[in-house]
């Protein structure tokens, strides 16, 4: 049985527990998930927010980013207990394939080292001492940055260890910390807590990872309630719904679903480079079997070059099936199943060409389209355009679901599609095969990962003068 | 084949006895051809996974047409504009209906009354009725309208007549009439949408007004809420017709029908529920994996596929997306199977649709 969630200063006899199974590759899991009283609630906020205020709060930013290095070492490394029960259980839980997710962590996990958490820093604050107290700012005056007391994280997905983004910029930030887990993968967010709890235990007081019924009012009201801000994943409908039962002073910090594609130049298919590329764009589909916000579900790809689209469509094709040898496509629900089964059927009722192997399908359109989504798990929509500058418009009307855009071209073609993407609504421009692995500090959906979480404080350069005045060595 | 030959064969089908499986494959294939010639869309679909009627021997490897592409598509052997009768679904996506056309409404009309009278009116000539659905004026494109319209003028007394109007649901001849029939002692029947009784029953139970309807009186309702009404769970929802009207669950029948077919299916009551519903002779419900379309055996959940050869016109077979499992006597509809349940940050189809809305 394992124990989902990191609740300090609750007494551990008193908190209720609802047992779910998971079972996947012939495995199965019991899971333990908290369902705290109201009560409980209320006290976990409290104990949480009076230990960031007295402990996390004084800590200089630099050890905090310290402690993380080693929680996240630990991680990565293959003979640790914590990483032996996430490679162990979280293709249990999700269903992906062992291997998959063992890379896949690792990938992820690197970005989260000391440079790369330097490289967060001072990205958004240019000099992080900010944190630590006031600074000289460059329009005169001073200026700190004040952490939410706390910070609900509200996380969605089965992609593991995503909540580890906003987890750790608001540690970083120095916020109390309280994270609601997901119920398709309710683990790697404790886990982290734990190892970080074992590193400092004074910091492992300062975060609480928890879980309620999502929508259920009665569990999640207590931590709407006294949250400071709340960051949130999932669909439009269930962030909605969250904005609504928010207090409206509480900063509410919304990521909504979204769908990205790739646009591959004629300059980059030739004979030798377009297999290549077929293959990273075949590993953007099937990491996490396109569950993640950066996963492609559509291609554009350019006429012109010594590969034609059809060819390359076919390419990707040959590399899924090849990649479906290495790592399996996780076991479908009924429900995805018919899902996808819609998809290729309507494809094939509109007269598109379907190239499929057992799991994996391909929609190839000769003729340029709209964005539109595929049925993930595999399913990728190939589509041919004159050239690349036709993208930005087919894709601007779903502005509100764009993030990533994976894009292969010489350095002035990227230049240029970069500039229309931007314009139409594209906040990443990734290279292929690097999809789902946003580099340290990017910008999720365009904004700013850390400073969004904070307010900033500030003395008037006239009332630094001022207090010249009064100082005991004036003249 | 013409379309009258098609039409002939239909009919006599229906009126025949022959219930085996040999008869139903032999039709099936022969209308499998006549849509295969004459439905583009249709042909296009099969020729895409090699299934011509050439290479088609089994009726059971005739492809099935998922009822999404009836937003996508016009499946339809006549020409459209000679198509008497369009039905057209109730739910949109993407500010589309699906559509199923008829050349004329012998065939619907034969199916419906040939399955309708056995289920049922179970052996009476006619009953009362009393219809809880807008008339077909009203919604000219319903087929649920057009099959309350059939029933009462074929099944119903001159007495029988609907309760919904323009200005919607008339409540005050509604408890007249049902008092009227308690006072007396032929049987009678209501029928309607299914979330078009939970306003009557509410309206009943805030009265505490019940009745109980003579012997051999009997309900009908179908389609589910729809977010039309508040949603009631199945037992929850013939508990309190039973308890509303005096007729037991077992006198309850829930019709399963679709706008994208020619037939219905009934179960035989719902003393238990979810209740075991199955089609006519004409018609073969199929449980199978919606991406491979293989059969899966009994007892395992998949989605249902109905093969009904009354509705020659378009296609016969039809994927649905409902989940289902085979049973003793027909299937258990087990809820949808749309894929609503993306679990992941990649926007799905049904979200990205309903922005797309705006």
């Amino acid at each position: 049985m394992e124990r989902a969630g990191h609740l300090p200063g609750l007494d551990p006899a008193a908190i209720a527990w609802r047992e779910t199974r998971f079972s996947a590759w012939g495995q199965s899991v019991d899971v333990a998930l908290p369902v705290l009283s109201s009560a409980q609630a209320q006290a976990l906020g409290n104990h949480v927010r009076s230990h960031a205020e007295s402990h996390l709060r004084q800590l200089p930013v630099m050890q905090i980013v310290e402690t993380i290095d080693r929680a996240i070492a630990r991680l990565l490394d293959r003979d640790d207990p914590y990483r032996k029960r996430a490679e162990a259980i979280l293709p249990i839980l999700t269903g992906y394939d062992a291997q998959m997710v063992r890379l896949a962590l690792t990938g992820y996990l690197k970005s989260f080292r000391k440079p790369q958490l330097l490289r967060f820093l001072t990205e958004d604050f240019g000099n992080p001492l900010l944190l630590d107290g006031f600074q000289p700012r460059p329009k005169g005056g001073l200026a700190r940055a004040v952490p939410p007391g706390l910070l609900l994280h509200v996380w969605a997905g089965n992609v593991p260890g995503l909540p580890l983004w906003s987890l750790i910029s608001g540690l970083l930030v120095k916020a109390g910390n309280i994270g609601k887990v997901a119920s398709a993968e309710p683990l790697m967010a404790g886990w982290f807590a734990q190892l970080l709890a074992e590193i400092d235990p004074q910091l492992g007081e300062c975060l609480a990872v928890t879980w309620w019924k999502g929508g259920e009012e009665a569990g999640e009201k207590p931590f709407l309630d006294q949250a400071d801000t709340v960051i949130a994943y999932g669909g439009n409908a269930s962030l909605e719904a969250l904005r609504a039962r928010l207090p409206v002073t509480t900063r509410f910090l919304p990521h909504g679903h979204k769908l990205a594609f790739g646009a591959v130049a004629a300059s980059a298919l030739d004979r030798r480079r377009a297999p290549v590329l077929a293959r990273l764009a075949a590993q953007d589909v099937v990491r996490y079997e396109q569950q993640g916000c950066y996963s492609p579900q559509v291609i554009y790809v350019a006429r012109g070059g010594r590969v034609a689209p059809r060819d390359f469509a076919g390419m990707i094709g040959q590399e899924l099936a090849g990649l479906g040898r290495s790592y399996g496509r996780r076991a479908l629900s009924l429900t995805e199943r018919g899902a996808l089964a819609n998809w290729r059927h309507a494809a094939e009722m509109q007269g598109g060409e379907v190239i499929a192997g057992e799991d994996w399908a391909i929609l190839y359109r000769d003729t340029p389209e709209p964005l539109w989504p595929s049925a993930l798990n595999r399913t990728l929509r190939v589509v041919a355009v004159e050239g690349l500058d036709a993208v930005a418009a087919l894709v601007a009307p779903s502005r509100a679901f764009l993030q990533t855009a994976t894009v292969a071209a010489d350095p002035e073609e990227l230049l240029a599609i970069a500039d229309n993407l931007a314009g139409a609504g594209v906040t990443r421009i990734a290279g292929f095969g690097q999809a789902g692995l946003p580099e340290a500090g990017w910008h999720h959906d365009g904004r700013f990962s850390l400073l969004d979480l904070v307010g900033f404080a500030e003395v008037d350069a006239a009332a630094e003068q001022a207090a010249e005045t009064f100082a005991r060595y004036v003249d | 084949m013409r379309q009258d030959d098609i039409i002939e064969a239909v009919l006599g089908f229906i009126d025949g006895r022959d219930e085996s499986d040999e008869a139903f494959g032999q039709l099936a294939l022969t209308i499998f051809a006549y849509q295969f010639a004459n439905n583009l869309p249709y042909r296009r679909f099969c020729s895409a996974r090699g299934r011509t009627p050439l290479t088609v021997r089994a009726w059971r490897d005739i492809p099935a047409v998922p009822i999404s592409a009836f937003k996508d598509a016009t499946l339809s052997c006549c020409p459209p504009e000679q198509a008497s009768h369009v039905f057209m679904t109730s739910g949109t996506t993407r500010g589309v209906r699906g559509r199923s056309y008829h050349p004329n409404l012998r065939v619907w009309e034969r199916s419906m009354l040939g399955h309708f009278r056995p289920r049922f009116m179970r052996g009476l000539e006619r009953i009362r009725i009393g219809v809880l659905f807008p008339d077909e004026a009203a919604l000219p494109n319903s087929s649920l309208a057009h099959y309350l319209a059939l029933a009462k003028r074929e099944c119903g007394t001159p007495d029988s007549r609907g309760f919904i109007g323009e200005t919607g649901l008339d409540l005050e001849a509604l408890i007249e009439t049902l008092t009227e029939a308690e006072a007396g002692s032929e049987p009678y029947a209501l029928l309607g949408a299914s979330y078009s009784f939970v306003p009557v029953l509410d309206a009943l139970e805030a009265g505490g007004r019940r009745f109980r309807l003579p012997d051999g009186s009997r309900i009908l309702d179908t389609g589910g809420f729809k977010g039309q009404s508040r949603e009631l769970q199945a037992d929850e929802f013939y508990d309190a017709l039973s308890r509303a009207f005096g007729v037991p669950r077992s006198a309850c029948i829930n019709m399963y029908g679709m706008t994208e077919l020619s037939s219905q299916l009934y179960d035989d009551g719902n003393a238990v529920s979810p209740a075991v519903k199955s089609g006519p002779h004409w018609v073969r419900s199929r449980v199978v994996d919606p991406l491979t379309g293989q059969d899966l055996p009994p007892g395992e959940t998949g989605v249902i596929l109905h093969h009904d050869l009354a509705h020659f016109n378009c296609a016969a077979a039809i994927l649905t997306e409902d989940a289902g499992v085979i049973v003793p006597g027909g299937f258990l509809l087990l809820g949808r199977a749309d894929g609503a349940d993306s679990r992941g940050c990649s926007v799905a189809v049904e979200e990205f649709l309903k922005a797309a809305q705006g």
